[in-house]
């Protein structure tokens, strides 16, 4: 138990907090930046034209098939040197999130707005809705409620996967947990544990509340 | 035969054979990609206005297909259809794959459909189903849009059910809100297509309660139905559809039914025995069960 008095240390709590602020920041605006992303990703996608639809497959199959963290060392070693475009770790890794997330999140609204009824659009269609406002105010809704699960499941995956974040030098609060085990090996040779404990905790607290929140959502539009 | 004929002359002549038609098909083909009979082979008939015409016939004989390209979800390869004097679909060939057409908005809530499986949109409740598209469409003022929501929710009976969401109401309640949808909008033309199909016996009485009111008030309609008792008491004018082809046609329901005049009105109406009430034929169903 000698171990646990590490997160005593002056300085431990609030350095942790920083870090996952870190961490937080990135997760949040690449899945806010995904939204908007895989919706229009999702839209192309059920498009008709051959092009738009190869270039969609490709982009979609490109993004999983590659491993995260080698698209985040394409992003940060190679296309922003090469091209000598000053983007930042951070940077990378919010460019890289939301390519990941807008086509994964794209993937999931083109199976939303496809399970939605053929029928729906013709309703819309016989009240005089134009293409638009059959869309967002008959189809969307719908097909929002559809996916919600699996967008809330890959909001969780992308906050945990920020993690990688550290490999790329940026300090967020796995890093910071790291620092602090190194600067502390000695007086706390058993604080590894502790550390990374409150670490768990801490990503536990980010990702609870949007199970929470999709689960009331989901119980509330169950018959919608 | 010959009615057909007159039809074809009259619209070469850009006319409609009926001075108050509402509603003129003339020569309808339809035809889907890579099959290989037509649907529909030049067929023509009229809707006076206030009249309502029930359209019957054989399973797969494309009742609701017709009702489909009249509304404009479906594209025709050949004929017209004219909405008041004015020809609002001319068919072309090979425009199988077209998707629906290309009516104005203007022009699209002249028709009203309501559909088999009621089609509400589950995330609005009763209320905002009905004011959707006065509200976004004619650009109506909300609370007149209401208003008028709730007098024809009153009509239907349902107007305590405003608040209530879709999957809380009854199959019959459901489609009482989807006449109600459609007639808010004041359609010239309102198109049923097989509206009771999907409900529990108990609750068809309560829906078609509400359209012998809608033709009392001399609402045109076109309607699709298997309910023959039903079509026999609204009806002022039938078709029998088969084979792509209109087989009867009668401008006196009555007839029609308790006495067809051809071959084929008399082989399709054969199950239905128009003369004894249902009782009696369920209780002779019954007879016939068990003495099997």
């Amino acid at each position: 138990m000698q171990g646990a008095n590490i997160l005593l240390e002056p300085g431990v709590f609030p350095r942790l907090l920083q870090g996952l602020w870190v961490t937080v920041w990135i997760a949040a605006v690449s899945v806010g930046l995904s939204i908007p992303v895989g919706l229009i990703t999702g839209w192309l996608m059920t498009l008709k034209n051959p092009i738009i639809r190869f270039i969609m497959r490709f982009y979609l199959d490109f993004i999983r098939i590659m491993p995260q963290l080698a698209l985040l060392f394409i992003a940060f070693y190679g296309i922003a040197r090469m091209s000598n475009w000053n983007l930042d770790a951070t940077g990378a890794c919010v460019l890289v999130f939301v390519l990941w997330g807008g086509a994964e999140l794209g993937d999931l609204v083109r199976g939303a707005l496809q399970s939605i009824p053929q029928i729906q659009y013709e309703t819309a269609y016989m009240l005089g809705m134009s293409n638009w406002q059959s869309f967002v105010h008959v189809i969307l809704p719908q097909a929002v409620r559809r996916l919600l699960p699996g967008a809330v499941n890959l909001s969780t995956r992308i906050v945990k996967t920020t993690s990688l974040a550290v490999l790329l030098g940026v300090v967020e609060v796995i890093k910071v947990g790291q620092q602090i085990i190194d600067a502390n090996r000695f007086q706390y040779p058993t604080g590894t544990l502790w550390v990374y404990g409150v670490i768990f905790v801490m990503y536990f607290i980010v990702c609870w509340p949007l199970s929470l929140v999709a689960h009331a959502l989901e119980k509330r539009w169950a018959n919608d | 035969m010959t009615e057909q004929t007159v039809q074809v002359e009259t619209v070469q002549n850009r006319q409609t054979d009926d001075a108050a038609a509402m509603l003129q098909v003339t020569d309808l083909v339809k035809h889907y990609a890579g099959a290989e009979h037509n649907v529909f082979d030049g067929i023509s008939f009229s809707v006076p206005k206030g009249k309502v015409l029930v359209i019957v016939g054989p399973s797969g004989s494309g009742k609701s297909t017709l009702l489909r390209t009249i509304a404009g979800l479906e594209p025709i390869q050949g004929g017209t259809i004219s909405l008041d004097g004015q020809v609002i679909e001319t068919g072309k060939p090979g425009n199988e794959n077209s998707g629906r057409a290309k009516r104005p908005e203007a022009l699209r809530t002249k028709f009203g459909m309501v559909f088999q499986s009621y089609e509400l949109f589950p995330n609005k409740d009763v209320l905002g189903n009905i004011t959707m598209a006065p509200i976004l469409v004619q650009k109506r003022k909300k609370a007149e849009a209401e208003r008028e929501a709730m007098q024809l929710l009153e009509r239907v009976g349902l107007a305590d059910r405003a608040h209530a969401k879709p999957h809380e109401l009854s199959g019959g309640q459901r489609q009482r809100v989807a006449i109600c949808r459609a007639l808010i909008l004041h359609p010239e033309i309102l198109l049923l297509d097989e509206i009771t199909a999907a409900l529990d016996p108990e609750m068809v009485h309560e829906v078609l309660e509400v359209v012998v009111e809608l033709a009392d008030a001399g609402q045109t309609m076109l309607i699709v139905t298997h309910e023959m008792q039903f079509a026999r008491a609204i009806a002022d004018r039938v078709i029998l559809l088969a084979d792509g082809k209109i087989v009867d046609r009668s401008t006196d329901p009555e007839q029609f039914f308790t006495d067809p005049q051809t071959e084929r009105a008399k082989e399709f109406l054969h199950s239905f025995d128009f003369k004894r009430n249902r009782t009696e034929q369920a209780e002779e169903a019954l007879e016939r069960f068990d003495n099997e």
